[in-house]
């Protein structure tokens, strides 16, 4: 009965969101009573969601194959963590997993939220419930997950192999709790602009919830470009796929909105813009979730590409995308406008920031969205590959990267330029020096390499240069800066750690970029191959048997330059229930380089071989990492802080607007 | 469904639960707009009053800190006291409205709540389906038949009973099915002693020698098919297989012949038409499959098409791909050849190149853009 429990509770929780949507938009000028109301709904229906989530995990750990969903997804024999992560999985499971996290937050909102104006609290968790009721409804309605299926089945299908790994049991769920984050922000836009009211309360909320989505998503985009990296077997880590898109998209304009959400709660400006931002990011969430369910794109992740599910889907959207949009246009001029600053200032470089940020944003949606317009309207099938995101891209990002150091050294209100060069000149002459010395022990020829580890090393030494600046280090004692660099605010940390994990990002692309060498070869057991000095010796060859997959195994000795070996072991699977075959790769990793070795199809009586060195590919998943920590640490810095305008030395007078 | 029917209390129960959570969320959402809901004042006033107040303070510590110079302190209290004064304007020419949240709307609010969820459910659930978990279908999969433990249980009884005609009728296609072709043929041989050889049988036994032998005829399974083939002449599978079996021979003539016949015997819509009819042509045409010089000349013209389309324009790898194939069906190596590298040219990635290191690799094609 378990099922149908959770099946009800999936149905009145839409019943919840839905009369709370309703009642939320028509009362919500009520005062207090409201408020209390639709916070008490946003928890229930947050324990109803987890109710029929739950209800989906016994099922599938169980293997109650009654549950179609289980039976089309799952097999006795997988192993727990993958009958766990089957859930998600699939359309109908994942639609489950989104809406979960979707009430989680609106009962933190509800939870936390009880000091927020009861106006504005009201209207949040109102909008809220609409996206819960829409989605709901749309996942009951075309993707029912607790459809029944009589008589069980005595197997079932298994889930696709590839899934069939750690990194679908974490990459979905920290993805879509940065997608779904963004809902927050998106509604507290739409309380903004339905109450006409837009304040520094506001934007104190916004901000942390714009910064934990942010740090999620850039965990699971991180996870995800892993995972692709280890699984798919070609070493890639990023393809400019339309869906690595879709939450690539998201993530910038996250980050363009974190950085205006900063300007909006220490100087109350761009509030117009920070909620036009609020509404594109979870827009470009929404497209990141649902496009690839459309059946427009196809790609790994598309599980279901049922034409009528593809177009209640793409209504849905443009009603959420269109209607917000609308509301900004009709409302956005009611809202009072904030303080005023310089062109150069603190400000000023983060406005230059956002517009970086937006046009790359463009840049990307354009690249994704029109070759499936072309298709749709011409029929005419182009694709566009990746030199066009690199250059288009990468012509954004460089001057972009190129100013940031500049910005946490700038005042608010109006800055001096070249006091923060000056102070920026010691980053800079390091990171020429050690471009150049790279540059010359490596023998590289002219290329845009030492370019790009120019502009990597600039920004990590910039974001360090910000914290020497701040503990005067060199210019005091040392323990004396110690105690000033540990006194420094958790916020002016993160900004140094985010900033110092992009030039480490940066810098893995432009090294594994620039020195990846490979070699496809064929091998047969006894014989060796060679690759940047590494000697890759093939051991023998196995056929084993796994708990649903067979596996013929490659085992392999790899013979490091200094001397030192390993063994690895490449395999490729051939999954019993679907008899689809999986590449499992051998990843060592030297330092912060990785050898990749894959075992390629069998031809007559030898194996191909393929491998690769990638020198310093970790730094870009190191660089992701620390931009995560970067902003749990800020998280944790919740003190309230204003952004005092530092004043020119006589002009006192100037301080008021 | 061995269990489906055994509880006729579980679709009572499950509405008695559903109703139950329907009426505690219901309470639940009716209790929380209750007796807490006092009418405090100028909420929203308040909220900003203590918001500055975290402002002031969060000022202070910072300049008790050192974190913040005295004059910046002054002109962040400046902002902080202008922002306050627009606020307090902006509320006192704010009307707030009179009209609470009544107890009407809250109860048709709730009722909605109860007679939507209820009634969705009511045309979406199956109240009276139970879980089936795999644990609680072991004794369902009991009865499935076991194919392994079933035939083994027939050739006990075909040991104790060797002229049970039944068991040998059971037990031949599925040796069949499973490959075991000797013991099918045993099974046949064994049916044929016991009754009559009907021309089904002795097809099927000829079927399981030429299967054991992996396709290859012998002069025992030739004789039975051409007695199958004798006793019924309407008889159609032993007619092909003849028919088969002189094309793989290399009797040309004869092999036509016999496909004719078999021909014959068609209506016209049966599955292995298109087979035979194949068979006749490759007989008639001395055991090679008839090449059709138009569409050699097709094939080549496409071939040459998309060469010259890539030469010109580049394309996908994996127009590069189907390029490099085409050749290697064709048997110009050379050209594959050239083609290969052309796409390396283009291509120099091997991680973009995808399977077609893999295809040239196993022609035996150079592979130098495998060089790092």
């Amino acid at each position: 009965m378990s099922i149908e429990l959770g099946h009800f509770a999936l149905i009145l929780a839409f019943a919840i969101a839905t009369v709370s949507a309703v009642g939320g938009f028509a009362f919500w000028r009520s005062g207090q009573r409201i408020a209390l109301v639709l916070s008490q709904g946003a928890v229930l229906q947050f324990i109803l969601i987890a109710v029929a989530f739950a209800a989906l995990i016994q099922a599938f750990v169980t293997s109650d194959f009654s549950l179609l969903l289980a039976a089309n997804n799952s097999h006795s024999l997988k192993p727990l963590i993958f009958k766990i992560s089957g859930v998600w999985g699939n359309h109908e499971g994942s639609m489950v997993l989104w809406i979960f996290i979707l009430v989680a937050f609106g009962a933190m909102v509800a939870t936390f939220g009880r000091k927020l104006p009861h106006d504005l609290l009201a209207l949040v968790l109102a909008t809220q419930s609409l996206l819960t009721s829409a989605f709901a409804g749309f996942t009951i309605f075309t993707s029912n997950p607790f459809a029944r299926l009589i008589p069980a089945p005595i197997e079932g299908n298994d889930l696709n192999p590839v899934l069939q790994d750690i990194g679908l049991a974490i990459h979905p769920p920290l993805l879509y709790a940065g997608y779904v984050g963004f809902s927050i922000c998106f509604s507290f836009a739409i309380a903004a602009l339905v109450s006409g009211r837009i304040d520094q309360a506001w934007a104190r909320w916004v901000r942390p919830w714009t910064m934990l989505s942010w740090t999620f998503l850039t965990l699971g985009i991180a996870m995800g470009s892993y995972w692709a990296y280890y699984e798919l077997g070609w070493g890639g880590w990023w393809f400019w796929d339309p869906v690595e898109n879709a939450s690539f998209m998201p993530w910038l304009a996250g980050t363009a909105l974190l950085h205006s959400a900063l300007v909006m709660e220490k100087r109350n400006a761009l509030k117009i813009w920070t909620v036009f931002l609020s509404i594109i990011t979870f827009s470009l969430s929404l497209l990141g979730t649902f496009l690839v369910r459309s059946g427009i794109l196809t790609s790994v992740h598309t599980f279901a590409s049922d034409p009528t599910r593809g177009l209640v889907i793409l209504t849905l959207l443009a009603l959420v995308i269109g209607g917000a949009f609308a509301l900004f246009a009709f409302r956005a001029a009611s809202l009072r406008q904030g303080g005023l600053f310089a062109p150069v200032s603190r400000e000023g470089a983060l406005i230059l920031n956002n517009l970086f940020l937006a046009t790359a944003v463009g840049a990307v949606l354009v690249g994704t969205l029109y070759p499936l317009l072309l298709d749709a309207l011409a029929g005419t099938t182009i694709s566009v590959g990746a030199p066009f995101f690199n250059l288009t891209f990468g012509t954004l990002m460089a001057p972009l990267l190129l100013v940031l150091p500049f910005g946490p050294l700038l005042a608010w209100k109006r800055a001096d330029i070249v006091s923060a060069a000056q102070r920026l000149i010691g980053a800079a002459a390091l990171a020429i020096f050690v471009t150049i010395l790279i540059s010359a022990l490596s023998g590289i020829a002219v290329s845009l390499a030492p370019l790009g580890l120019l502009l990597g090393f600039w920004v990590a030494f910039g974001a360090i240069a910000e914290l020497v600046d701040r503990s005067k280090l060199g210019r005091i004692p040392l323990a004396e800066s110690g105690r000033r660099l540990i006194g420094l605010p958790r916020s002016a940390w993160s900004t140094a750690i985010a900033h110092f994990g992009i030039g480490i990002t940066v810098l893995g692309i432009v090294a594994t970029s620039a020195w990846e060498t490979e070699r496809v070869t064929t091998l047969n057991p006894g014989e060796s191959t060679e690759l940047s000095g590494y000697t890759i010796a093939f051991d023998r060859f196995d056929t084993v048997e796994g708990p649903n997959y067979l596996s013929d195994e490659g085992h392999f000795t790899v013979t490091a330059p200094d001397g030192g070996t390993r063994q690895m072991l490449a395999d490729r699977r051939t999954y019993v229930a679907s008899g689809m075959p999986t590449t499992e790769a051998a990843i060592e990793t030297y330092g912060f380089s990785q050898l990749y070795l894959q075992l390629g199809e069998p031809l007559d009586n030898t194996h191909v071989v393929r491998v690769w060195h990638k020198p310093y590919i970790t730094l870009i998943w190191l660089g992701a990492i620390l931009m995560a920590c970067a902003g749990f640490l800020s998280l944790t810095d919740r003190k309230l802080r204003v952004g005092a305008p530092r004043r020119a030395a006589k002009s006192a007078a100037q301080a008021a607007e | 469904m061995p269990r489906a029917g055994v509880k006729h209390s579980g679709p009572m129960l499950f509405w008695f639960i559903a109703i139950a959570v329907t009426a505690i969320a219901c309470a639940a959402l009716f209790y929380a707009a209750g007796p807490r809901a006092v009418n405090a004042a100028a909420p929203e006033l308040d909220d900003a009053n203590s918001h500055f107040r975290l402002v002031l303070a969060g000022i202070d510590a910072d300049v008790a800190a050192g974190k913040l110079g005295e004059p910046e302190a002054v002109a962040a209290r400046g902002e902080l006291a202008r922002e306050i004064l627009r606020l307090k304007a902006e509320a006192g020419r704010m009307v707030a409205p009179p009209h609470g949240l009544g107890r009407m709307p809250l109860l048709a609010g709730l009722g909605g709540i109860a007679v939507l969820a209820l009634g969705l459910y009511a045309m979406l659930g199956s109240p009276d389906l139970p879980s089936q978990p795999l644990a609680g279908r072991d004794d369902a999969m009991a009865q499935q038949i076991d194919l392994d433990a079933a035939i083994a249980r027939i050739e006990a009884q075909l040991t104790a009973n060797p002229d049970d005609l039944r068991g040998w009728t059971v037990i031949a296609p599925a040796y069949l099915e499973m490959g075991r072709y000797a013991d099918a043929a045993r099974a046949y041989r064994r049916m044929m002693e016991l009754g009559e050889p009907t021309a089904d049988l002795q097809t099927s036994l000829a079927e399981a020698l030429m299967l054991g032998a992996d396709g290859a005829g012998s002069a025992e399974a030739m004789d039975l098919l051409r007695a199958a083939a004798a006793s019924d002449p309407n008889h159609v599978l032993s007619r092909l297989y003849i028919a088969a079996d002189l094309t793989r021979a290399g009797d040309y003539p004869a092999a036509a012949a016999a496909w004719q016949a078999a021909l014959a015997l068609s209506k016209g819509d049966e599955p292995w038409l298109p087979a035979a009819q194949q068979g006749l042509a490759v007989a008639q045409n001395g055991g090679v499959a008839p090449a059709n010089a138009q569409e050699a000349e097709m094939i080549g013209q496409m071939v040459g098409g998309l060469a010259d389309r890539l030469a010109a324009e580049g394309g996908s790898i994996a127009e590069w791909t189907q390029l490099v194939r085409a050749y290697l069906v064709l048997d110009d190596t050379d050209s594959a050849q050239a083609a290969y590298d052309a796409a390396v040219a283009s291509y120099p990635q091997a991680f973009d190149r995808g399977d077609l290191d893999t295809l040239a690799l196993g022609a035996g094609l150079t592979l130098n853009g495998a060089q790092p």
